[in-house]
């Protein structure tokens, strides 16, 4: 598998708490792989860990052959501008128009014309359907048109790699069968390597071509969907089918219900 | 005990790690503005919602302070008979003290809290995250404008505030109590040197500029990207530039005037 990303012994303390304890992963090139795993085991983490906005305590993210745990903060700003990231939130810039939010990476990183910048702009907001929205202020968009501008502005600058941290959530079904639906194809159009942080287990299973996920630090579980679904670990089996108990229990600890109720 | 020295340590290594964050960011967004079109459009915008939009708070906190130093100046000088000087009083002390000390406090309260509720909320929305995703630099496109904005404002405030205040004084002191316009002016050129005592007023003004815009934009830069965040980030804006004002204010007017 020619991997675009490789993590190897990944630690990553914050403050008290650790959140990877020696993980190791392989994101393959050209492919839509999906990051999953319970609440707060750290999936966004990893995307901000790979994107240089934390560094790791110890453990090495290869990224295209670089060590981004190494990076300077000036090799960090270089190598953003081969990656787009969708922010849950969509993160638009709210002072800005639909048209400029996506022009902003251009405007900053290329001396392109005005008439290019705008056809490309067009282009790209076309490709997410939002094409005829291009003079709306972000308070204008609803949930899913906001995460679809902002996955036009993630891909402005054709980067090699695009993060996705938890597109799906929060959105109906219409809104959500678009992102989905988009993500994929875009993939394949741009071929882009994609990297997928998300909750929304039968979504993310239906596109991605590798999964990953994470539990207690490391990674439980990696490789096809298919596999996944077919593995034999009671906690890949519980996050996947959504059981409410299993290795991560029910209860959050306490003492016997006997006893508390006794007093 | 120990508990309590350790909380105490442990507050002192974070308040001497926040100084140096601080120091670090400010020389970064000090030399974070470039000499591109781009960036000096963007720091008109800047003088325009920090400095332009302060005008109103500031001409009419002017001209109010300017009339109430001249109704007290007025009660207290005839007692002498030397009413005549109310000109000089009125713009000595807007000149020397009240105009870049009260330009600054407003400026703190107006424009130091939005800058600081504005930066804290592109950080609570992830704008700023986005922005260093992007491969670029937020301290240079979003904090370096909005401080050097500050810079520039805040000096150009303080004379405007200054200078309406001496109109106010003058409606007050000679259109109202009827001292005589010749005498109000002519003591006032007399008395008011521009080196010791304008000069010197805009070089307070100058420090307070860069004080208030760098506490603002390093606690909205620095806040917990909450809402609660945001409002205990605005807050300290107020209060460390207030504070930081009053107290650089003493220490400037002691080197500057203690020889006069």
């Amino acid at each position: 598998m020619d991997s675009y990303i490789t993590v190897n012994d990944l630690h990553f303390t914050r403050g008290h708490r650790s959140i990877f304890s020696g993980a190791n992963l392989k994101i393959p090139r050209g492919k839509v792989t999906a990051i999953m795993g319970p609440s707060g085991t750290g999936k966004t983490t990893l995307l901000r860990l790979i994107g240089g906005q934390l560094k790791p305590t110890k453990g090495d993210i290869i990224l295209d052959g670089d060590n981004v745990a190494h990076f300077n903060r000036k090799q960090l700003f270089e190598v953003r501008k081969k990656m787009g990231m969708l922010f849950q939130s969509g993160a638009l810039f709210s002072d800005l128009s639909v048209f400029e939010n996506v022009a902003f990476p251009l405007r900053e990183h290329t001396k392109l014309p005005e008439d290019m910048i705008r056809d490309i702009v067009l282009m790209k907001l076309n490709a997410v359907g939002l094409r005829g929205a291009r003079d709306l202020m972000p308070a204008e968009l609803s949930g899913g048109m906001t995460r679809r501008v902002a996955l036009a502005r993630s891909i402005a600058l054709d980067p090699d790699l695009v993060l996705y941290d938890e597109p799906f959530a929060g959105q109906d079904p219409i809104a959500m069968g678009v992102l989905v639906q988009l993500i994929r194809l875009l993939n394949d159009a741009l071929d882009l390597t994609s990297v997928l942080v998300s909750h929304d287990i039968p979504e993310a299973l239906s596109i991605c071509d590798h999964a990953v996920i994470l539990a207690d630090g490391v990674v439980i579980g990696e490789g096809p969907p298919d596999e996944l679904k077919q593995s034999g670990s009671p906690l890949v089996r519980q996050f996947l089918n959504g059981l409410p108990d299993g290795p991560v229990p029910f209860h959050y600890p306490a003492n016997k219900f006997e006893t508390d109720l006794i007093g | 005990m120990l508990d309590f020295l350790v909380r105490r340590g442990q507050s002192t290594i974070d308040f001497i790690s926040s100084l140096g964050r601080a120091g670090i960011f400010f020389v970064r967004a000090v030399v974070g503005l470039s000499f591109s079109l781009k960036s000096l459009s963007s720091l008109l915008k800047q003088i325009y919602y920090v400095g332009v939009l302060s005008l109103v708070i500031i001409v009419i906190s002017g001209l109010f302070i300017g009339m109430v130093l001249a109704l007290q100046g007025y009660t207290i000088l005839i007692d002498y008979g030397s009413e005549q000087a109310i000109g000089q009083m009125v713009a000595l002390t807007l000149v020397r003290e009240l105009g870049p000390v009260v330009a600054a406090l407003l400026f703190a309260g107006r424009a130091g809290s939005a800058l600081t509720a504005e930066i804290g909320l592109m950080k609570a929305t992830e704008q700023l995250s986005s922005m260093e995703m992007m491969g670029v630099d937020p301290i240079k496109r979003v904090i370096a404008p909005r401080l050097w904005a500050g810079f520039i404002s805040l000096p150009l405030l303080a004379a405007i505030f200054s200078a309406v205040g001496i109109f106010g004084g003058l409606l007050v002191g000679v259109d109202w109590l009827g001292v005589y316009e010749g005498s109000f002016w002519a003591n006032m050129q007399q008395s008011v040197n521009f080196q010791e005592d304008v000069l010197n007023g805009m070089i307070k003004a100058v420090v307070f500029g860069v004080v208030c815009t760098w506490i603002a934009v390093f606690q909205g830069y620095d806040s917990v990207p909450t809402s609660e965040g945001i409002s205990i980030a605005t807050t300290k804006t107020v209060v460390y530039s207030s504070l930081s004002v009053l107290g650089l204010d003493f220490i400037l007017t002691a080197v500057m005037f203690s020889s006069i």
